[in-house]
């Protein structure tokens, strides 16, 4: 299988020094668990930071030099387009500064595969299949077979990264090639007026006990609504227009 | 010269002639080892000092034990020795230099009986068995046989009957000493003797304090010791010098907590990997406690650590590095500098560390701190007490090296009470704030020699900025990197102990305390001032000067028992039966004392730690404020000198 592990130039959330995303890192040991020889690939300026994951069981990484600005989708698209992984694994979230998250998205969308996010667990599932283990809010979880080729983004609940290998890292090999520079991602940010959002925490009367109000808020927080296990859509539909009016976010 | 007596130095010359060739079979194993630097005329010549000093200064501290070894070895060697010159025109013929030779075999008879007393009625758990428990036999049968032929060389051949049935003794128990040279307890007088000649360590013998880790070349090809290839040649003779005494096993901590080491076995094991298709079958003391499930198996060309080898890993991680074993071994085995050595390997090239050690050391990598917390946030402790950046004034008398032991609330209360004890004593004083990173202690006993070096250059390359007298520290383990492993990255510091400066400053009429009248106390020295730097005094004069009622727990100064908390232990978090500190602990309350003085961050935590009925425990700098503070006044006192 071969596997394709995106990486991203992070910052320590503390230090700031360049760091690669513990995301990622775990990303690449749901990979070294799979196969062997996994390739990294990265699109920016430099390999600062990125390149300790050569550390952490990954044995070849791609850089696509591209300038500081420049989107890295244009490039990463190109290059998976060429190389054809079967898998291709991404961190939920970088963690270099203003991130999104929506890159994988965009990336499966010009590379029209599927992706799954949130993954924690991944074992080889047959021919051509993969199964998954997929995090969901409040601590659920679902088990997914899938198709290869396809996206996945890894979640922070996976298993902890491998440790650092100093050797490895000294041995490991990065491969430099020119990426596509191109315009940055998105132009000035869109400006609208501040709307108050919805409180999602339910109330209790005023002068209810303590007791009564912390209830109240983990009550909400714990989701409250009803567990539906395969409703027809139109049930479905029905149940979560029902819920978004009970808490005030749809009006009529 | 007697028939008796001519056979007896015609068979020793065969004896030594025997011993010579197992010695030499016995070299090979060390030639495997890497080449080492050995300034051998120097050892040879260093050699009996070394010996009849250094060793016995350790051997000694069990007075049965030196006795019993002054007379075996005394008698074998200098016995051995007259038998072998006997031949010489005037010496063999003389009756009284028979006399002479008669007298050392019957100390080393003597001896030899000491030999066999420790074990009886019961081999105590210390001592090996197996080929051990034959030594005494061999060592008295020796004896007494040379004494008999001795004896009949002294009356001029007239209990010749006796003379031959000892000939026939001493032969056949020498036969057995010899072959115990190339696998067995005799081997320790070989490899002993040349590993005192070849220590690695020579400074040790010249009174130095040689406990600094070496640095390590990074862009060596294979990082750290896989096998026993990698040692160097030096270590391991040191190895084999090990006589299997046990003292290590009794001084260290995690065996006595049951964790899954035994410094005596682990140096067994190495021991049994010098040779090809070696296996830990032969070995007869006690074993790991709780010993993980290993193979056994070992060679001079294959791995030492793994399930599949000779040595858990659990095994390795166990070690709090405090050197009791170091400091106990009459073998001046290095076994710190083995283990630190066999760690290496494991983190830097394995990767394979202990499951909290790794975020603990990716935190140091990328933010300085084993936590990854802000630099910026290890000063917050002091909270409003005024704490001078150098970066604002350039220089300061003394700079205070915080450690990571300021980012803890419990710690930071001893820091703040040292931070008043040096305004009111009017010190200069400047700390490094946020430019102070970790000083890398912990990665350097967790095998992560890459980051140590990396934060003992920026820290060094920081310190190089500052003007300073000296720098002062309340983190022991700090002291001893900043002190003696930053000298190799071209930092050169005066580093004093808190304990030791507020000594000074009491001294010096700078603080006035007060008489404490406080339950007694006991201090808990902290291994990397005590064993590492050989600091157990100051601290004791300081407490003194409080006027504290002082009493000492059975293990203390530089045979201390550590506290658990150092060589990234808390982190490796191995398995035991008890926990270090509760062991230090319960050794503390058994002096009665109701105060446990310590000096360590570490020790701190760990013995803050122990839950129950147990005395208070309290920083030195914390009982001198309230020393200083329940003085009445402020008199002014004549200076007297600093001892
Ligand atoms: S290592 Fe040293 S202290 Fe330990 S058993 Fe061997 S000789 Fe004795
Ligand atoms: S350094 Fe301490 S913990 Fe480690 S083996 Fe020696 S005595 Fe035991």
């Amino acid at each position: 299988m071969k596997i394709t592990v995106l990486l991203s130039a992070g910052r320590h959330p503390v230090s700031a020094r360049p760091c690669p995303p513990a995301v990622e890192l775990q990303a690449l040991r749901l990979a070294s668990g799979l196969a062997a020889d996994i390739t990294g690939l990265h699109a920016g300026p430099s390999a600062d930071g990125v390149a300790d994951a050569l550390g952490h069981g990954l044995s070849t990484l791609n850089l696509l030099t591209i300038k500081g600005d420049s989107d890295p989708l244009v490039s990463l698209a190109a290059t998976l387009k060429a190389t054809t992984p079967d898998l291709i694994l991404a961190g939920r979230q970088a963690q270099g500064g203003e991130d999104s998250g929506l890159l994988p998205y965009a990336l499966a969308r010009e590379l029209g595969l599927p992706i799954l996010a949130d993954v924690v667990r991944i074992d080889a599932g047959g021919e051509g299949l993969l199964a998954v283990e997929q995090v969901l809010p409040r601590g659920a979880r679902r088990r997914v077979v899938l198709r290869l080729p396809a996206l996945l983004t890894v979640h922070p609940a996976a298993p902890a990264p491998l440790p650092f290998t100093f050797a490895a890292a000294r041995r490991g090999k990065i491969t430099q090639l020119q990426g596509v520079d191109s315009q940055p991602p998105s132009a000035a940010p869109e400006e609208r007026p501040y709307r108050k959002r919805p409180k999602l925490i339910a109330k209790s009367a005023a002068g209810a006990s303590a007791a009564d109000r912390l209830k109240a808020a983990t009550e909400a927080a714990a989701g409250g609504g009803r567990l539906l296990v395969n409703p027809a859509p139109a049930e479905a539909a029905r149940e979560i227009i029902t819920h978004l009016r009970e808490i005030g976010v749809l009006r009529r | 010269m007697t028939d008796t007596t001519l056979s007896l130095a015609l068979v020793l010359y065969a004896l030594a002639g025997f011993a010579g060739v197992a010695a030499f079979r016995r070299a090979r194993a060390w030639r495997a080892g890497q080449p080492a630097r050995v300034d051998w005329v120097a050892g040879l010549r260093a050699l009996p000092r070394r010996y009849l000093v250094d060793v016995h200064h350790v051997v000694g501290r069990d007075p049965f034990t030196a006795r019993m070894h002054a007379l075996t070895a005394g008698g074998l060697l200098a016995g051995s020795l007259l038998v072998l010159l006997s031949p010489l025109p005037g010496l063999g013929g003389s009756r009284l230099f028979w006399g002479v030779v008669a007298l050392l075999f019957a100390a080393m008879l003597a001896g030899g009986a000491m030999v066999r007393r420790r074990r009886v009625p019961v081999t105590p758990p210390r001592l090996s068995r197996g080929r051990f428990a034959f030594l005494p036999l061999l060592l008295i049968g020796y004896a007494a046989g040379a004494l008999l032929v001795a004896l009949d060389g002294a009356s001029g051949g007239w209990l010749w009957p006796l003379g031959w049935l000892g000939l026939w003794l001493a032969a056949a128990a020498g036969l057995g000493l010899v072959n115990q040279i190339e696998r067995g307890p005799m081997r320790h007088v070989v490899a002993g003797a040349l590993h005192l000649a070849a220590h690695p360590r020579p400074g040790r013998f010249e009174g130095r304090r040689e406990t600094a880790l070496a640095p390590l070349d990074l862009d060596a090809p294979r990082l750290g010791t896989e096998t026993p290839a990698d040692f160097a040649w030096n270590r391991l003779l040191g190895f084999d010098a090990c006589i299997q005494c046990g003292r290590c096993e009794v001084a260290c901590p995690a065996f006595a907590a049951g964790q899954p080491l035994n410094p005596k076995k682990l140096i067994q094991d190495l021991v049994a990997t010098l040779e090809p298709g070696g296996s830990n079958a032969a070995y007869a003391g006690s074993p790991y406690p709780h010993a993980r499930p290993v193979a056994g198996r070992g060679g001079p060309d294959q791995p030492i650590i793994g399930r599949e080898a000779m040595i858990h890993p659990d095994t390795l991680w166990s070690c709090t590095t405090c050197r009791a074993c170091v400091e106990e071994c009459p073998m001046m085995i290095e076994h710190v500098d083995a283990i630190v050595s066999l760690r290496r390997h494991q983190t830097l090239e394995l990767g394979a560390v202990p499951e909290k050690a790794a975020p603990a050391l990716a935190e140091l990598r990328y933010a300085d701190d084993a936590q990854g917390r802000p630099l910026a946030a290890r000063t917050d402790f002091a909270a409003g007490t005024p704490l001078p950046l150098i970066a604002a004034r350039g220089e300061a008398e003394i700079l205070l090296w915080l450690g990571e032991g300021a980012y803890d609330m419990r710690h930071g209360r001893s820091l703040r009470a040292l931070l008043k004890l040096l305004h009111l004593a009017k010190v200069d004083v400047a700390v490094l704030g946020p430019e102070e990173r970790d000083c890398g202690d912990l990665a350097r006993r967790l095998g992560d020699e890459a980051t140590f070096q990396r934060l003992a250059r920026e820290n060094v390359a920081t310190l190089a900025r500052y003007r300073f007298a000296r720098i002062l520290t309340a983190d022991p383990h700090a002291l001893h990197v900043l002190r003696n492993e930053y000298p190799a990255f071209g930092g050169h510091y005066e580093v004093v102990h808190h304990t030791a400066f507020l000594d000074e400053l009491v001294a010096a009429g700078r603080l006035a305390p007060g008489a404490l009248a406080l339950a007694g106390v006991t201090y808990h020295d902290p291994c990397y001032l005590g064993r590492y730097n050989g600091e157990v005094d100051a601290p004791r004069r300081l407490l003194d000067r409080l006027g504290l009622d002082r009493v000492e727990m059975a293990r203390h100064g530089r045979r201390s028992m550590c506290c658990g908390g150092g060589g990234g232990a808390p982190l490796s978090d191995v398995e035991g039966e008890t926990r270090i500190p509760d062991l230090r602990m319960e050794q503390a309350k058994a002096t009665g004392a109701g105060i446990v003085a310590v000096a360590c961050p570490q020790c701190t935590a760990m013995l803050e730690g122990v839950t129950g009925d147990r005395p208070e425990v309290r920083d030195i700098a914390e009982l001198v404020l309230m020393a200083v503070e329940a003085a009445p006044a402020r008199p002014t006192r004549q200076p007297e000198p600093v001892a």
